[in-house]
């Protein structure tokens, strides 16, 4: 996957311009808040259907204009070109194209154009709360499975009326004499979904640990090894875990528990797991268990890097993740991210620098932004182009 | 309040027209589903300037506001109570589908395969929404299914979550009940997912496709 071109129009500060992209490596140079992230978000946002920076609409205007306008030529395989375009109107909303037809709803979106973001606050990953691991491995599940997601959006949507429900108990405001009988069919339906999230994310884990692994030796220098596990807030599933893998299971290279269980009796098991705190959960007004509070350890030679280890450590290894998530997708579905790394350099000790450059070097397309040309000075891989932003305004320039 | 100025700056009651009769005929039509200001502005005004369709809307209006209800055995919109549908002699009583709204039946109605009678539960489980089952009619329906001997019951709601919650509680609910013993279980069924008649297969999302794959049957 690759983008060719952008034309960008209104676009935060972004001054109106056509880019024509290398297929490998694209630089952007520029000091802080001239440009570089905003155009690195203006190429990201059709693949998720919103801003990564969780910005309004509004906002992502330019601020002399009440509209703006983005056109993405993108490969997704060789000699299949289509055309991405987003408009903004401000007060009205975003509107998405796909070779000039409408793209109804943002679930549409899923799978058209794939990406991988890199930036100093993505790689918190390893070191910061549970949610960000979460939402990493449900992103890279939901991309190469679109069913993980629709059963996701509805455990949410799930789990949000039964806390409602709960509430309205505790304030007192709901009957207490069907309250039960409803708990246990929104806890039947919670259950349902929860089979399948938790089944996901172990495969998933299991999928990611030996990409990120290589990418880690590569990254280091060499004899860390990274382990990414599932670590479940669910009782049942953490038995499950623990069982033994039968010989011949699978022909998968590397099952897990989960994967060959019988899906019916471990959805009564979760289920009969919730319903047995359903007091506790009146009691205090709110869900206490489910996958919602599950975790994932990031293991370095056996060390939790999640509690222990140094800054550095924990940002090497959350790149190792993210690169990884790339590998999967590719395993999954033949497809080769697009890759951005926005001021990554600046957060890893100048050896890791090189050695991550030298990773990017070989993979299928990225984009660099940087505020320090003496990260990537002296680099020079094959079909880089570089520019440099001064006020929204893009110059192609030499390599620096 | 943006258009309750005119050109001068002085407020003007009548909002951006020179008749606060008329915008308070904006105002109402805006009111109803589905309809905007500007689209409340153009009936207003075809309303004001063709005073006999005007009039036979609001003569229906009042005929059908007086006329309509609810039938009190199964929830249809009806002009009797209760409804030719839970009164025909034609109609399989044994056989009760279950709907959320009264405007779901009229599709089954549309089609004619349907031989049973109706149960309008008049909305969905969704604690988010302050709807809770002591809102819904159940106790109504426990004893719709005692009292007319039913057989089989038919699930059929939104296949949305809160749709499928209110089918798994309706499913412990009726399976609890009392059967004479010289009577089979109650049978409960819900209508299948899958892909429409005559849809193409290409433009099918994943999760109907899986569905549909799921309950693929024997050919």
């Amino acid at each position: 996957m690759r983008i060719l071109s952008a034309t960008v129009r209104g676009f935060r500060n972004l001054q109106e311009s056509t880019f024509e992209f290398s297929p490998r490596v694209n630089l952007v140079l520029g000091r802080n808040g001239e440009g570089k992230t905003n155009l690195l978000e203006a190429l990201n946002y059709y693949a998720l259907g919103r801003s990564h920076r969780g910005a309004r609409i509004d906002d992502l205007i330019g601020f002399e204009t009440e509209s703006a306008f983005v056109q993405l030529e993108i490969e997704t395989k060789p000699d299949d070109v289509m055309r991405c375009e987003f408009a903004f109107e401000r007060g009205k909303g975003n509107r998405f194209f796909l070779d000039g037809e409408v793209v109804g709803r943002r679930a549409d979106l899923v799978g058209i154009l794939n990406t991988v973001y890199f930036d100093p606050e993505s790689i918190r990953l390893v070191r910061g709360e549970p949610s960000r691991r979460r939402h990493f491995v449900d992103q890279g599940v939901s991309e190469s499975e679109p069913i993980f997601l629709s059963h996701l959006t509805a455990f949410q949507r799930t789990l949000k009326q039964k806390n409602g429900l709960l509430r309205d108990l505790k304030r007192g405001f709901a009957d207490y004499s069907t309250a039960r009988e409803e708990l246990r069919a929104w806890n039947r339906e919670l259950a349902h979904h929860a089979v399948e999230i938790s089944i996901g994310r172990d495969d998933y884990a299991h999928r990611l640990t030996p990409y990120a692994d290589a990418s880690h030796r590569a990254l280091t220098g060499g004899d860390c090894g990274l382990e990414f596990a599932y670590r479940p807030a669910l009782e049942t599933v953490r038995s499950k875990l623990a069982e033994e893998v039968p010989e011949n299971a699978s022909n998968d290279p590397i099952p897990s528990p989960l994967s060959f269980c019988e899906k019916e009796q471990l959805e009564r098991d979760i289920l009969s797991e919730i319903d047995y705190i359903m007091e506790s959960e009146i009691k205090r007004g709110r869900t206490l268990c489910g996958p919602q509070f599950d975790d994932f350890e990031v293991r370095q030679d056996e060390l939790d890097l999640r509690v222990f280890g140094s800054q550095g450590e924990g940002r090497a290894a959350a790149i190792s993740l993210i690169l990884a998530r790339s590998d999967v997708l590719h395993e999954k579905r033949r497809i080769r991210p697009v890759i951005f790394f926005d001021d990554i350099f600046s957060e890893l000790d100048s050896q890791r620098g090189q050695r991550l450059q030298e990773m990017a070097s070989g993979l299928h397309q990225v984009f660099i932004a940087t505020a320090r040309p003496g990260d990537v000075a002296g680099w020079d891989p094959p079909e880089m182009k570089t520019w440099s932003v001064h006020a929204g305004r893009f110059d192609q320039t030499e390599s620096p | 309040m943006e258009h309750s100025r005119n050109n001068n700056g002085v407020a003007n009651d009548g909002g951006e027209f020179q008749s606060p009769a008329l915008e308070r005929l904006v105002r109402s039509l805006s009111r109803l589903p589905g309809l905007g200001r500007k689209s409340a502005t153009r009936l207003a005004l075809h309303l004001v300037s063709e005073s006999a369709a005007a009039e036979e809307l609001v003569e229906s209006t009042a005929q059908a506001c007086e006329q309509v209800c609810h039938c009190g055995r199964c929830g249809a919109i009806t002009e009797q109570d209760p409804c030719r549908i839970c009164t025909s002699e034609r109609r399989d009583p044994k056989l009760l589908c279950i709907v959320a709204t009264p405007v779901d039946i009229l599709p089954f109605e549309k089609a004619g395969f349907y031989r049973g009678r109706y149960f309008v539960l008049g909305g969905l489980l969704s604690p988010l929404d302050g709807v809770r089952a002591e809102d819904l009619p159940f106790g109504r329906l426990v004893e719709r299914v005692r009292l007319d001997g039913v057989d089989e019951v038919i699930i059929a709601l939104d296949s949305s979550v809160e749709g499928e919650t209110t089918a798994l509680y309706m499913q412990r609910l009726l399976q609890e009940l009392p059967r004479d013993s010289d009577r089979d279980a109650l049978h409960m069924t819900r209508l299948a997912t899958g892909i429409p008649v005559g849809g193409a297969l290409a433009y099918i999302d994943e999760v109907t496709l899986q569905r549909a794959f799921q309950f693929r049957r024997d050919f």
